[in-house]
C-alpha cells in the first residue's frame, strides 16, 4: 500500500526502536542558544524532537556534506607518501521531520555529485539515510518553494512524506526504503484520513503560492542572454559577499580542498564549504580575478542557480526555502530579486522608431 | 595526532614551553644564565626575534596549537629597547592578549610576559623555572589538539 | 524624515554627491538604499528598524559602490565611529564623504518583527550608548529621543563568563565556536575589516588553518578580535551576519571593555583621536609583566 496511518504513539515506538538498534536519528529540536529557533540534531530520545514549529535554521546539507571533512590521511616516509583513505560507508540514519525544501535540495545536488565523478562520501551518506519529510506548516512571507516547482507537500528526495491528521500522520510511502522503514508500523490509512491529508496539503500550498509567482522556464534563457544587462551593476550593491547565504542554502555545494599538516610529516586532506560570493573564489594564481567585483559574483550566484544548473541538469538549484534572505545581513531578498528579474525577462522590447 | 595525545596523558609527560625572546636583552640574558651554569628546567625552546614587538599574538596561539603547554614572551625593559619604542608598542598588545586569552579560557599561568635584560641571567633562570613549574602543575594543553574529522 | 529626504535630494541635484547610502523599506523591515537619482530620495527612511551599520559600504574594496562616485552616508552615532575609524586609518578621505547623522534612541534586536522599544526588544548593542547625539556629521537630523531601554543580556553574559573557572570558559567557547563554519561573514560585514588580504587567507605559511576545526576556529576568532582591539566600534554587525548565531559580540565587547579599562579609550567618532593600539604611554600598566 502506498499510504499508511501512523499514530503519535506508533511514531514514538518507531523512533525508540531505531534508537535501540543504534541507528542515528535526526530530527528538529529546539536550539540550545535560543529556544525559539529550531535546529536539526541527532536525538537520543523521541521527546527531544519538535515538529512543525518553524524551518530549522540550517538545512540538511551538513549531514551529507559537512562543513569540513577529511578526505584522506597522508604520511611522508622514506619510501614515499602513504595514503590512508577514509571509509565511505556511513552508519545508517533516519531523518524525521525533514522540511520538504531541504529534502528536495538533496535530490537536486545528487545530480552534480554524480556528474563527472560519483562522490563516494556524499552518496555513502545518502545511501545510509532514510528520510521522512513532514508537510510544511511553518511557512512565512519569505518562503517561495512553489515558485521554483516545489511545494510544502513536495516529496522530491523523500522516502516517506508525513501529513499530520487527527491522532497521528498519514504516511505517503514513496520509495522501497520508505516502505521498509514503516513495514511493521502503522495501518492502512482510511479514505477520510487520505482526504484530510490532501486538504491539508492544498491549504499549505495556498499559503505559500501568493509569496511569489512561479519562476518561469524562460528566466533561464533570459539570464543566459543577458549576462551584461545593466541590472547586474546595481542589483547587488548591498551585498557584502559574506557567503552566509551559501552556508544556509540547501543546494549550495561548492567546496575548497586543503592539505593541513598535523605534524612535520603527517597530515590530512580536507574539503571545506566554500562560496562563490567570496572575493577569493575565482582568484587565479596569476593574480587575475575574473569575478573581481561583488556585482559579478552575485550575478554568478543567480546565473548558476537559475540558468546554468537547469540547463545542465534540468533543475533549478534552489528550493525556495528563503534562508538566504532571512540570514542576509545586507538586506538582499531573493524573492524580491527574482521578481525583478522575471519582470525584466518579460518586459516588452522597445519598438524602434518610437 | 592521536599518538601525540596519548603521549601527553601518560605519567612521563613533560611540559613543552616555547619562549619568544628579543635578541638584544633577553636572549643575551639567557646566554648569560647559560654561561653562568645556572640550573634551569630544560623544557624551554627559545625562539630569537629582533624585538619583543615582533611577537605577533598569532605566534602564541600557533605555539599552543602545535603542542606548547606554556609560552614565555620576553624583551627589554621599557626605556631600554634597542629600537627605542618597540617594547612600548608590544606592551599594549600583550596587555590585550593577556586579558583575551583568559577570557577564552586559557589559564593565566600558561603565558608569562617578562622584561629580562642582558645582565639578568638570574631573572631568566627564575622566569624559566617558575613558568615550567606552574605549567607542570596545570598539566598538558592537550585540549587544543585537533580531532581530525568533521564537526558532526 | 523629510529633512533627510530634502537634504539627500539637494545633494544629488547639485552634484555634491553621486549616491546617498541610507535605509529604505525592504522585505523584512528595512534594507540599505543606494539612491542615485534625486527623485528617489523620498525612499529614505529612518526608524528603530535601521540596525545595519552602513559604514561598511564605504570600504574602498567595494568596487561596485565606489564606482558610483562620491557618497553621502546615513549613520547613527555609533555607526559614525566606524566612519571615523576609516578616516583615521586612511581608508576614506574626510573630504570625500558627506555624513548624514541621525539622532537615535535605540534600535530593535529583531527589526523584522517591528515592535515598541523595550528592555526585551531593544538591541543588545544599544546598552551603554553614549552616541545618541552624533558628533561627526555634515548634516544632523531628528529630535533627540529619550535614552534607549537597557538590554543587559550581553553585560550579564560577560559577567557570568568572568565568574567561571578557566576550564568552564574554555568549554563555553569550544561549544560556541564548534558552530563556526569559517564562512568569514563576520569579517565581510565588519566596517573595520577592510584588509585587502586577510591574515586568514595567507597560505604560505598558513597561520590560521582554514578548516572548521576546534583549534582553527578558536585561532580565527581570537585573531580577528585582536586585530579589532581599539578599532572595533561594537556595532555587532559580525554577530548579526553570523549564519551560525555565534555570540561574536561577546568577544568584541570584552575586548572593547579591556581597551577602555587599560587605556581609557572608547571607540571615538573623532578621527583625530588616535586608536590605542599603535600609540603608547611610557607609564602604561605592566602589572601583568614580570
Amino acid at each position: 500500500m502506498t499510504h499508511k496511518f501512523l499514530s503519535h504513539q506508533e511514531l514514538s515506538s518507531l523512533v525508540a526502536d531505531l534508537l535501540a538498534a543504534k541507528t542515528r536519528v535526526i530530527a528538529p529540536v529546539r536550539a540550545k542558544d535560543d529556544p525559539e529557533q529550531i535546529d536539526y540534531q541527532l536525538i537520543q530520545c523521541f521527546e527531544e524532537a519538535t515538529f512543525g514549529v518553524r524551518l530549522p535554521r540550517r538545512s540538511l546539507k551538513e549531514f551529507f556534506l559537512p562543513p569540513t571533512e577529511v578526505l584522506l590521511h597522508y604520511k611522508q616516509t622514506k619510501a614515499g607518501v602513504e595514503i590512508r583513505e577514509v571509509p565511505t560507508v556511513a552508519p545508517p540514519q533516519v531523518i524525521f521531520g525533514a522540511m520538504p525544501c531541504d529534502v528536495a535540495g538533496l535530490a537536486t545536488v545528487d545530480k552534480v555529485m554524480d556528474w563527472d565523478y560519483s562522490d563516494e562520501l556524499w552518496f555513502g551518506r545518502r545511501e545510509a539515510s532514510t528520510i521522512v519529510s513532514f508537510l510544511c506548516s511553518a511557512m512565512d512571507a519569505t518562503c517561495f518553494c512553489t515558485a521554483v516547482g516545489l511545494g510544502p507537500e513536495s516529496a522530491s528526495g523523500s522516502d516517506v512524506l508525513f501529513t499530520p491528521v487527527d491522532g497521528g500522520y498519514v504516511a505517503n510511502l514513496i520509495t522501497p526504503r520508505g516502505e521498509a522503514l514503516l513495514h511493521n508500523y502503522g495501518s492502512k490509512a482510511s479514505d477520510a484520513q487520505l482526504a484530510t491529508a490532501q486538504e491539508k496539503q492544498r491549504d499549505a500550498r495556498r499559503k505559500v503560492e501568493p509569496n511569489l509567482p512561479a519562476v518561469s522556464a524562460e528566466l533561464g534563457g533570459w539570464l543566459a542572454s543577458n549576462f551584461d544587462h545593466p541590472t547586474w551593476k546595481t542589483i547587488a550593491l548591498r551585498c557584502h559577499g559574506c557567503g552566509a547565504c551559501a552556508a544556509v542554502c540547501p543546494t549550495c555545494h561548492c567546496f575548497d580542498i586543503v592539505d593541513e599538516h598535523e605534524s612535520a610529516d603527517e597530515g590530512v586532506r580536507r574539503r571545506n564549504w566554500d562560496s562563490c560570493q567570496t572575493s577569493l573564489f575565482t582568484l587565479h594564481a596569476s593574480g587575475h580575478n575574473p569575478r573581481a567585483s561583488q556585482s559579478e559574483r552575485f550575478r554568478q550566484r543567480i546565473q548558476h542557480k537559475f540558468s546554468i544548473y537547469p540547463s545542465r541538469f534540468g533543475e533549478i538549484l534552489c528550493t525556495g526555502c528563503g534562508r538566504c534572505s532571512r540570514v542576509c545581513p545586507g538586506g538582499m531578498d531573493l524573492p524580491t530579486i527574482l521578481g525583478e528579474l522575471v519582470n525584466l525577462s518579460q518586459a516588452k522590447p522597445e519598438v524602434s522608431g518610437q | 595526532m592521536s599518538n601525540a595525545v596519548e603521549q601527553r596523558s601518560d605519567c612521563t609527560w613533560t611540559p613543552k614551553v616555547v619562549a619568544f625572546v628579543c635578541n638584544w636583552c633577553t636572549y643575551t640574558g639567557a646566554d648569560l644564565a647559560g654561561t653562568s651554569r645556572l640550573k634551569m628546567d630544560p623544557n624551554v625552546r627559545v625562539i630569537k626575534l629582533p624585538c619583543s614587538s615582533r611577537v605577533n599574538p598569532l605566534f602564541i596561539i600557533k605555539a599552543f596549537e602545535r603542542g606548547a603547554d606554556g609560552v614565555i614572551v620576553s624583551g627589554c625593559h621599557t626605556g631600554d629597547c634597542h629600537y627605542s619604542t618597540g617594547n612600548y608598542h608590544a606592551r599594549r598588545r600583550f596587555a590585550i592578549l593577556h586579558d583575551l586569552l583568559q577570557f577564552m579560557g586559557v589559564e593565566e599561568d600558561r603565558v608569562t610576559f617578562a622584561w629580562v635584560s642582558a645582565s639578568e641571567g638570574n631573572k631568566w633562570q627564575q622566569v624559566v623555572n617558575e613558568t615550567t613549574a606552574r605549567v607542570r602543575q596545570l598539566g598538558p594543553f592537550g585540549s587544543m589538539q585537533d580531532q581530525s574529522g568533521g564537526t558532526l | 524624515m523629510s529633512a533627510l529626504q530634502d537634504t539627500a535630494r539637494k545633494l544629488l541635484n547639485d552634484g555634491t554627491v553621486s549616491v546617498v547610502i541610507g535605509y529604505e523599506a525592504g522585505a523584512r523591515g528595512v534594507r540599505p538604499a543606494f539612491i542615485t537619482a534625486p527623485d528617489q530620495a523620498d525612499k529614505l527612511i529612518f526608524d528603530k528598524r535601521c540596525v545595519q551599520n552602513l559604514a561598511t559600504y564605504l570600504n574602498p574594496r567595494r568596487k561596485q559602490v565606489a564606482q558610483l562616485g562620491k557618497a553621502a552616508v546615513v549613520v547613527k552615532g555609533c555607526d559614525a565611529r566606524a566612519v571615523a575609524g576609516m578616516i583615521r586609518e586612511k581608508q576614506i578621505d574626510r573630504n570625500n564623504i558627506v555624513i548624514l547623522a541621525m539622532r537615535c534612541g535605540g534600535v530593535l534586536q529583531h527589526p523584522e518583527a517591528d515592535a515598541e522599544l523595550t528592555a526585551e526588544t531593544v538591541s543588545i548593542r544599544c546598552a551603554g550608548c553614549t552616541a545618541r547625539e552624533p558628533k561627526l556629521f555634515d548634516h544632523l537630523f531628528g529630535e533627540l529621543p529619550p535614552e534607549p531601554p537597557v538590554n543587559a543580556h550581553r553585560i550579564e553574559q560577560i559577567a557570568a563568563l568572568e565568574r567561571m573557572s578557566p576550564a568552564e570558559r574554555w568549554n563555553f567557547w569550544t561549544e560556541e565556536l564548534s558552530r563556526c563554519i569559517r564562512c568569514h561573514a563576520c569579517r565581510e560585514a565588519c566596517p573595520m575589516c577592510f584588509c585587502v588580504r586577510c591574515t586568514a587567507e595567507k597560505s604560505q605559511p598558513q597561520w590560521i588553518d582554514p578548516s572548521s576545526t576546534p583549534h582553527a576556529n578558536r585561532a580565527w576568532q581570537t585573531m580577528r578580535v585582536l586585530h579589532q582591539a581599539g578599532r572595533c566600534v561594537d556595532c555587532l554587525e559580525c554577530e548579526r551576519a553570523c549564519p551560525e548565531h555565534i555570540p561574536l559580540g561577546l568577544l568584541a565587547r570584552y575586548v572593547a571593555d579591556a581597551v577602555e579599562r587599560r587605556f581609557e579609550y572608547k571607540a571615538s567618532d573623532d578621527p583625530s583621536v588616535a586608536a590605542p593600539i599603535g600609540v603608547y604611554r611610557t607609564d602604561d600598566d605592566e602589572e601583568f609583566i614580570r
